[in-house]
Protein backbone atom coordinates (compact mmCIF):
# COMPACT_ATOMS: atom_id res chain seq x y z
CA UNK A 1 0.00 0.00 0.00
CA UNK A 2 1.31 3.49 -0.64
CA UNK A 3 0.26 6.85 0.79
CA UNK A 4 -1.67 7.90 -2.30
CA UNK A 5 -3.90 4.84 -2.42
CA UNK A 6 -5.56 5.34 0.92
CA UNK A 7 -6.22 8.57 2.74
CA UNK A 8 -7.83 6.64 5.60
CA UNK A 9 -4.73 4.70 6.50
CA UNK A 10 -2.19 6.80 8.44
CA UNK A 11 1.01 7.62 6.60
CA UNK A 12 4.57 7.71 7.87
CA UNK A 13 7.96 8.88 6.69
CA UNK A 14 10.52 6.08 6.90
CA UNK A 15 14.13 7.20 7.18
CA UNK A 16 17.50 5.95 8.29
CA UNK A 17 19.71 7.10 11.18
CA UNK A 18 23.00 5.24 10.97
CA UNK A 19 22.11 1.61 10.36
CA UNK A 20 18.64 1.89 11.91
CA UNK A 21 15.48 2.37 9.81
CA UNK A 22 12.75 4.16 11.73
CA UNK A 23 9.62 6.17 10.98
CA UNK A 24 7.79 9.28 12.10
CA UNK A 25 4.13 10.10 11.53
CA UNK A 26 3.77 12.02 8.26
CA UNK A 27 2.28 15.08 9.96
CA UNK A 28 5.51 15.59 11.98
CA UNK A 29 7.57 15.98 8.82
CA UNK A 30 7.63 19.21 6.83
CA UNK A 31 10.19 18.47 4.12
CA UNK A 32 13.46 16.81 3.24
CA UNK A 33 16.41 18.96 2.25
CA UNK A 34 19.94 18.46 1.01
CA UNK A 35 22.56 18.88 3.70
CA UNK A 36 22.67 22.60 4.54
CA UNK A 37 25.66 24.54 5.84
CA UNK A 38 25.84 23.88 9.57
CA UNK A 39 26.73 26.69 11.97
CA UNK A 40 27.87 25.85 15.46
CA UNK A 41 28.43 27.96 18.55
CA UNK A 42 28.91 27.15 22.23
CA UNK A 43 25.88 25.78 24.02
CA UNK A 44 25.08 23.13 26.61
CA UNK A 45 21.96 21.47 25.16
CA UNK A 46 22.61 17.81 24.35
CA UNK A 47 21.81 16.39 20.87
CA UNK A 48 21.87 19.81 19.16
CA UNK A 49 24.55 19.73 16.50
CA UNK A 50 24.19 23.40 15.51
CA UNK A 51 21.84 25.47 13.41
CA UNK A 52 21.15 25.81 9.70
CA UNK A 53 19.69 28.62 7.62
CA UNK A 54 16.60 27.50 5.74
CA UNK A 55 14.65 30.04 3.67
CA UNK A 56 15.92 32.85 5.85
CA UNK A 57 14.98 31.06 9.06
CA UNK A 58 17.36 29.68 11.64
CA UNK A 59 16.62 26.01 12.22
CA UNK A 60 18.24 23.98 15.02
CA UNK A 61 19.79 20.69 13.92
CA UNK A 62 18.86 17.84 16.26
CA UNK A 63 20.75 14.55 16.11
CA UNK A 64 18.64 11.45 16.84
CA UNK A 65 21.80 9.30 16.83
CA UNK A 66 22.42 9.40 20.61
CA UNK A 67 18.87 8.24 21.34
CA UNK A 68 18.65 5.61 18.62
CA UNK A 69 22.24 4.39 18.37
CA UNK A 70 23.89 5.56 21.56
CA UNK A 71 26.36 7.60 19.50
CA UNK A 72 26.17 10.67 17.23
CA UNK A 73 24.84 9.74 13.79
CA UNK A 74 27.28 9.62 10.86
CA UNK A 75 27.69 12.48 8.37
CA UNK A 76 24.43 13.12 6.57
CA UNK A 77 23.67 14.17 3.00
CA UNK A 78 20.04 14.88 3.75
CA UNK A 79 18.08 16.42 6.58
CA UNK A 80 14.44 15.90 7.47
CA UNK A 81 12.77 19.10 8.60
CA UNK A 82 10.33 18.19 11.36
CA UNK A 83 7.88 20.06 13.52
CA UNK A 84 8.48 19.98 17.27
CA UNK A 85 6.12 21.12 20.01
CA UNK A 86 8.09 22.66 22.85
CA UNK A 87 6.13 24.23 25.69
CA UNK A 88 3.14 24.57 23.33
CA UNK A 89 5.28 26.40 20.79
CA UNK A 90 5.78 24.87 17.38
CA UNK A 91 9.36 24.87 16.12
CA UNK A 92 10.96 23.43 13.01
CA UNK A 93 14.13 21.39 13.45
CA UNK A 94 16.35 19.54 11.02
CA UNK A 95 17.30 15.90 11.61
CA UNK A 96 20.35 14.49 9.81
CA UNK A 97 19.39 11.24 8.02
CA UNK A 98 21.34 8.72 6.02
CA UNK A 99 20.08 7.00 2.90
CA UNK A 100 16.65 7.35 1.38
CA UNK A 101 13.40 8.52 2.91
CA UNK A 102 10.14 6.88 1.98
CA UNK A 103 6.51 7.93 2.41
CA UNK A 104 4.42 4.89 3.30
CA UNK A 105 0.92 4.18 4.55
CA UNK A 106 0.30 1.46 7.07
CA UNK A 107 -1.33 0.34 10.25
CA UNK A 108 0.54 1.06 13.45
CA UNK A 109 1.11 -2.23 15.24
CA UNK A 110 2.15 -2.69 18.87
CA UNK A 111 5.89 -2.27 19.27
CA UNK A 112 8.04 -5.36 19.62
CA UNK A 113 10.90 -3.28 21.09
CA UNK A 114 10.79 -1.92 24.59
CA UNK A 115 12.48 1.44 23.90
CA UNK A 116 10.35 4.05 25.64
CA UNK A 117 10.42 6.29 22.56
CA UNK A 118 8.94 3.67 20.20
CA UNK A 119 5.17 4.10 19.91
CA UNK A 120 4.56 1.16 17.62
CA UNK A 121 5.83 -0.51 14.49
CA UNK A 122 5.04 -0.84 10.82
CA UNK A 123 5.24 -4.01 8.81
CA UNK A 124 6.92 -3.03 5.54
CA UNK A 125 7.08 -6.13 3.35
CA UNK A 126 8.13 -8.19 6.33
CA UNK A 127 10.53 -5.59 7.70
CA UNK A 128 9.55 -4.23 11.12
CA UNK A 129 10.05 -0.45 11.28
CA UNK A 130 9.86 1.29 14.64
CA UNK A 131 7.68 4.39 14.73
CA UNK A 132 9.15 7.06 17.00
CA UNK A 133 7.76 9.57 19.42
CA UNK A 134 10.00 12.46 18.37
CA UNK A 135 10.12 14.24 21.73
CA UNK A 136 10.81 11.04 23.66
CA UNK A 137 13.58 10.08 21.21
CA UNK A 138 15.22 13.49 21.65
CA UNK A 139 14.85 13.23 25.44
CA UNK A 140 16.41 9.74 25.45
CA UNK A 141 19.37 11.02 23.40
CA UNK A 142 19.79 13.99 25.72
CA UNK A 143 19.83 11.69 28.72
CA UNK A 144 22.45 9.41 27.15
CA UNK A 145 24.67 12.36 26.19
CA UNK A 146 24.35 13.91 29.64
CA UNK A 147 25.28 10.60 31.26
CA UNK A 148 28.34 10.14 29.04
CA UNK A 149 29.43 13.74 29.68
CA UNK A 150 29.05 13.24 33.44
CA UNK A 151 31.04 10.01 33.21
CA UNK A 152 33.78 11.78 31.23
CA UNK A 153 33.96 14.52 33.88
CA UNK A 154 34.28 11.95 36.65
CA UNK A 155 36.98 10.16 34.63
CA UNK A 156 38.99 13.33 34.16
CA UNK B 1 16.42 47.19 19.77
CA UNK B 2 16.90 45.15 16.63
CA UNK B 3 13.77 43.29 15.53
CA UNK B 4 12.89 40.81 12.85
CA UNK B 5 10.92 42.66 10.21
CA UNK B 6 9.98 41.40 6.74
CA UNK B 7 12.17 42.80 4.00
CA UNK B 8 11.23 44.27 0.68
CA UNK B 9 13.48 44.77 -2.32
CA UNK B 10 11.44 47.67 -3.65
CA UNK B 11 11.29 49.80 -0.54
CA UNK B 12 14.06 51.24 1.56
CA UNK B 13 15.21 48.83 4.22
CA UNK B 14 13.67 50.33 7.35
CA UNK B 15 14.64 47.57 9.74
CA UNK B 16 16.19 48.82 12.96
CA UNK B 17 19.95 48.54 12.97
CA UNK B 18 22.33 47.98 15.80
CA UNK B 19 26.07 48.56 15.81
CA UNK B 20 27.85 45.47 17.04
CA UNK B 21 31.34 44.22 17.68
CA UNK B 22 32.24 40.76 16.40
CA UNK B 23 34.73 39.03 18.68
CA UNK B 24 36.24 35.58 18.77
CA UNK B 25 37.11 33.08 21.46
CA UNK B 26 38.83 29.85 20.42
CA UNK B 27 37.37 28.95 16.99
CA UNK B 28 34.01 30.65 17.59
CA UNK B 29 32.76 34.11 16.70
CA UNK B 30 30.23 36.08 18.74
CA UNK B 31 28.44 39.39 18.42
CA UNK B 32 27.89 41.95 21.15
CA UNK B 33 26.06 45.23 20.97
CA UNK B 34 28.54 48.10 20.71
CA UNK B 35 26.32 50.13 23.03
CA UNK B 36 26.91 47.64 25.84
CA UNK B 37 30.70 47.95 25.58
CA UNK B 38 32.29 50.91 27.33
CA UNK B 39 35.84 50.24 26.29
CA UNK B 40 37.89 47.76 24.29
CA UNK B 41 41.46 47.39 25.44
CA UNK B 42 44.45 45.21 24.84
CA UNK B 43 45.24 42.92 27.78
CA UNK B 44 48.81 44.34 27.67
CA UNK B 45 47.46 47.72 28.74
CA UNK B 46 45.86 46.44 31.95
CA UNK B 47 49.00 45.45 33.86
CA UNK B 48 49.04 47.80 36.84
CA UNK B 49 45.32 47.83 37.58
CA UNK B 50 44.54 44.12 38.02
CA UNK B 51 43.84 42.81 41.53
CA UNK B 52 43.57 39.11 42.39
CA UNK B 53 40.36 37.96 44.06
CA UNK B 54 40.88 36.71 47.62
CA UNK B 55 38.33 33.97 47.11
CA UNK B 56 37.71 33.08 43.47
CA UNK B 57 34.35 31.35 43.92
CA UNK B 58 33.81 31.10 40.18
CA UNK B 59 36.33 29.43 37.93
CA UNK B 60 35.77 32.05 35.27
CA UNK B 61 36.49 35.04 37.56
CA UNK B 62 39.90 35.31 39.24
CA UNK B 63 40.66 39.05 39.13
CA UNK B 64 39.13 42.47 39.20
CA UNK B 65 40.35 45.33 37.05
CA UNK B 66 40.08 49.06 37.77
CA UNK B 67 39.22 51.55 35.07
CA UNK B 68 38.27 55.20 35.53
CA UNK B 69 37.44 54.87 39.23
CA UNK B 70 35.29 51.80 38.64
CA UNK B 71 36.16 48.17 39.31
CA UNK B 72 35.08 45.23 37.16
CA UNK B 73 35.17 41.48 37.58
CA UNK B 74 37.35 39.96 34.86
CA UNK B 75 35.46 37.08 33.24
CA UNK B 76 37.39 34.58 31.17
CA UNK B 77 35.43 34.22 27.93
CA UNK B 78 36.63 30.69 27.28
CA UNK B 79 35.71 29.53 30.80
CA UNK B 80 32.34 31.26 30.54
CA UNK B 81 31.44 29.46 27.29
CA UNK B 82 33.08 26.19 28.44
CA UNK B 83 35.67 26.36 25.67
CA UNK B 84 39.23 25.04 25.75
CA UNK B 85 41.86 27.53 26.95
CA UNK B 86 42.68 30.20 24.39
CA UNK B 87 44.96 33.24 24.19
CA UNK B 88 42.99 36.33 25.15
CA UNK B 89 44.56 39.51 23.81
CA UNK B 90 41.60 41.83 24.27
CA UNK B 91 39.30 42.82 27.09
CA UNK B 92 35.76 44.15 26.63
CA UNK B 93 34.81 46.43 29.51
CA UNK B 94 31.04 46.43 29.72
CA UNK B 95 28.83 49.39 30.43
CA UNK B 96 25.79 47.80 32.04
CA UNK B 97 27.53 45.44 34.48
CA UNK B 98 30.73 45.44 36.55
CA UNK B 99 32.23 42.99 34.08
CA UNK B 100 35.30 42.94 31.85
CA UNK B 101 35.38 40.00 29.42
CA UNK B 102 38.59 38.45 28.15
CA UNK B 103 38.30 37.53 24.46
CA UNK B 104 40.83 36.39 21.88
CA UNK B 105 40.34 39.32 19.52
CA UNK B 106 37.92 41.74 17.91
CA UNK B 107 37.24 40.64 14.36
CA UNK B 108 35.24 43.60 13.10
CA UNK B 109 32.61 46.19 13.83
CA UNK B 110 29.39 45.58 11.93
CA UNK B 111 25.73 46.48 11.66
CA UNK B 112 23.16 43.97 12.86
CA UNK B 113 19.74 44.13 11.19
CA UNK B 114 18.17 40.91 12.37
CA UNK B 115 17.97 39.47 15.84
CA UNK B 116 16.21 36.10 16.01
CA UNK B 117 15.16 34.58 19.28
CA UNK B 118 17.20 31.57 20.32
CA UNK B 119 15.19 28.53 19.16
CA UNK B 120 13.25 26.83 21.95
CA UNK B 121 15.21 23.62 21.32
CA UNK B 122 18.11 25.28 23.13
CA UNK B 123 17.42 24.87 26.81
CA UNK B 124 20.80 25.13 28.58
CA UNK B 125 23.00 27.94 29.86
CA UNK B 126 22.97 29.46 26.38
CA UNK B 127 19.56 30.91 27.19
CA UNK B 128 21.38 33.17 29.65
CA UNK B 129 24.48 33.65 27.51
CA UNK B 130 22.73 34.93 24.39
CA UNK B 131 20.15 37.56 23.48
CA UNK B 132 19.49 35.57 20.32
CA UNK B 133 21.06 34.79 16.96
CA UNK B 134 21.87 37.00 14.03
CA UNK B 135 23.07 36.55 10.47
CA UNK B 136 26.16 38.47 9.35
CA UNK B 137 27.84 37.78 6.01
CA UNK B 138 25.61 34.71 5.54
CA UNK B 139 26.84 33.24 8.83
CA UNK B 140 24.70 32.59 11.89
CA UNK B 141 26.31 34.08 15.00
CA UNK B 142 25.16 34.17 18.61
CA UNK B 143 24.52 37.62 20.10
CA UNK B 144 26.04 37.77 23.57
CA UNK B 145 23.87 39.01 26.42
CA UNK B 146 26.00 41.54 28.34
CA UNK B 147 24.12 40.69 31.54
CA UNK B 148 24.73 36.98 30.99
CA UNK B 149 28.48 36.99 31.65
CA UNK B 150 27.77 37.28 35.37
CA UNK B 151 24.24 36.62 36.53
CA UNK B 152 22.76 38.37 39.55
CA UNK B 153 23.30 35.17 41.52
CA UNK B 154 26.97 34.94 40.46
CA UNK B 155 27.52 38.60 41.34
CA UNK B 156 25.93 37.99 44.73
CA UNK B 157 28.24 35.01 45.38
CA UNK B 158 31.32 36.98 44.36
CA UNK B 159 30.34 39.88 46.59
CA UNK B 160 29.50 37.51 49.45
CA UNK B 161 32.90 35.80 49.31
CA UNK B 162 34.87 38.98 48.59
CA UNK B 163 32.85 41.54 50.55
CA UNK B 164 33.32 45.12 49.49
CA UNK B 165 36.22 44.30 47.21
CA UNK B 166 34.80 46.14 44.20
CA UNK B 167 34.13 49.23 46.33
CA UNK B 168 37.39 48.92 48.29
CA UNK B 169 39.40 48.61 45.15
CA UNK B 170 37.79 51.72 43.69
CA UNK B 171 38.16 53.52 47.01
CA UNK B 172 41.87 52.75 47.16
CA UNK B 173 42.29 54.12 43.68
CA UNK B 174 40.49 57.33 44.66
CA UNK B 175 42.72 57.63 47.74
CA UNK B 176 45.79 57.19 45.56
CA UNK B 177 44.43 59.84 43.20
CA UNK B 178 43.95 62.34 46.01
CA UNK B 179 47.42 61.61 47.42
Amino acid sequence: MNAETSSLVPSFVVFQVGPRRVALPRDCVAEMIASPLLFSFPHTTPVIAGVALRRGRIVPVVDLGPGLLGTPSPTARFFLVVERRISNISERCAIPVQGECELVAGILLPAAEHDEFVTGCLDLNGEQIDVLDLEKTIAAGARIQEESMAAAEVGS
Amino acid sequence: MTQLVSSSLTTRDARPREQVAVFSIAQFSFVISAASVQEIRSTDGLGGTVVDLDRPVLRKVRHIVERDARAYYVVSGCEHFHLPPSRPTTVLILRSAPVAVLVDKIEEMAEMRVLSALPQSFRGEERTWYRGLTVLDHKVLPVANPLGFLTAEELRRLEEQNPGLLQTSTGLRKERGRA
